[in-house]
């Protein structure tokens, strides 16, 4: 639904927006220290690696097909061929999502240290680039809260003072900042019961062929299907782990970050 | 009988998504205990091979059904729509606790038969395409 050419146009706008945000922090540089509330916010900051499980997830849901398929019967291949294409996407819209709460926080811990900064410029072009956003099929909360996001980012970053500036981003990001960890929350969820069908399909197979094999003639075969099904028991029982990972790690940052908004001083 | 056209929400979706992977468990479970039936006097599965399979295949599209749908789900989980019928939720629940009950596969592969078709006129979104599936569902479970 969306042409080659748009999408060319906003992974290259999304690439800007990253790649304006990173200069942005290595302007910025340092982190000094300079009140124990903007040592939290750094602290808070530096977990956004944190969201990086989610990242992995998303790139694994994106690739169910790829797994799936020597499982498949022709005619559930045909269907599953179908869901693939919605599936990928839609992924793509997925993980932009968490690229721009890692942006956020990163450019919160980057306006947290302490030196000056002054980057009128870069910045201008985030906020002409993401108007093309509604177009892509990401829906409008999600558009909104990310282009609201992104703006105030330029603004933060083009305020005069530091502190000011810091809790000025998370009063005014509040908001998106909630709405889009919050779809995350709500994308993890429907991985974890994709990936569950994922897994009964692919194990299901298994379970269902083993015992219409002959004992002596299909040995060999036989030892073969039992081991790879105890590997593949194995691979998503790993998954699952990492799915409570990834929630744990979304609950954390939400709740660091709803407890910073909420000791924020009275404007 | 009413199936009005409401819009679908993220949560209805879902809710729906688990409730068809519920009745693949349920048929997986079903399936898995026939296999392990032994033909009197032979290490064969009570159950063909065939039969076995066809079965399977059903569960598989019942599953991608729920894949296509949880798909959907998260695709709206950034907006807030309309809710899906609560009837569609009660004719499959019941049709889950009949694939635990069925001992026929003949029947159980009707059953889970008519289930897809229902989860195929939902993937579809046209309200009105809904109707036949649920009644035909709805007579097959009344009549077990």
């Amino acid at each position: 639904m969306i042409s080659p050419r748009l999408t060319w146009l906003h992974l290259s706008i999304h690439a800007l927006l990253i790649g304006c945000l990173l200069a942005v922090f290595a302007m910025l540089g340092g982190c000094a220290s300079s009140t124990p509330r903007m040592a939290d916010v750094r602290a808070f900051a530096a977990d956004a690696p944190k969201l990086n499980a989610y990242h992995e997830l998303t790139e694994r849901y994106r690739s169910a097909y790829e797994r799936q398929q020597p499982y498949l019967a022709p005619a559930a291949d045909l269907r599953e061929r179908a869901l693939d294409a919605s599936r990928k996407q839609a992924s793509d819209d997925f993980r932009r999502i968490d690229d721009v709460v890692q942006a956020y926080l990163q450019a919160l811990g980057a306006l947290a240290g302490d030196r000056r900064y002054d980057l009128r410029d870069p910045l201008k072009v985030v906020g002409t680039g993401i108007k093309a956003w509604p177009d892509t099929g990401l829906e409008d909360r999600h558009v909104n809260a990310f282009t609201g996001l992104t703006r105030l980012l330029s603004r933060a970053v083009t305020a005069p003072m530091q502190e000011r500036a810091v809790n000025d981003l998370m009063r005014d990001a509040s908001a998106p900042v909630q709405q889009l960890l919050d779809a995350m929350r709500k994308l993890l969820r429907l991985y974890d019961r994709s990936n569950d069908n994922e897994q009964r399909i692919v194990l299901g197979m298994l379970e269902m062929e083993i015992p219409y094999l002959d004992a002596d003639r299909d040995r060999l075969l036989i030892a073969l299907a039992k081991s790879h099904l105890q590997e593949k028991t194995a691979e998503y029982r790993l998954i699952g782990l990492r799915h409570t990972l990834a929630r744990k790690n979304l609950d954390l940052i939400e709740q660091r970050h709803r407890a910073l908004v909420e000791s924020l001083p009275q404007p | 009988m009413s199936i009005e056209p409401h819009s679908n929400t993220q949560r209805d979706l879902e809710t729906l998504a688990d409730s068809l992977s519920a009745s693949a468990d349920g048929l997986h479970a079903r399936l898995m205990r026939a296999i392990r039936q032994k033909m009197p006097g032979t290490s064969d599965p009570a159950i063909s091979r065939a039969a076995a399979q066809a079965l399977f295949a059903n569960e598989v599209a019942l599953r991608q059904h729920a894949l296509g749908l949880y798909l959907e789900a998260a695709r709206l989980a950034a907006v807030g729509l309309g809710g899906l019928q609560k009837q569609l939720l009660d004719v499959t629940a019941q049709a889950q606790e009949k694939i635990r009950k069925i001992d026929q596969i003949k029947d159980l592969i009707a059953l889970t038969g008519e289930l897809l078709s229902l989860a195929a006129a939902v993937a579809t979104g046209a309200p009105e395409k809904l109707v036949a599936p649920y009644e035909k569902l709805k007579a097959r479970v009344e009549s077990m």
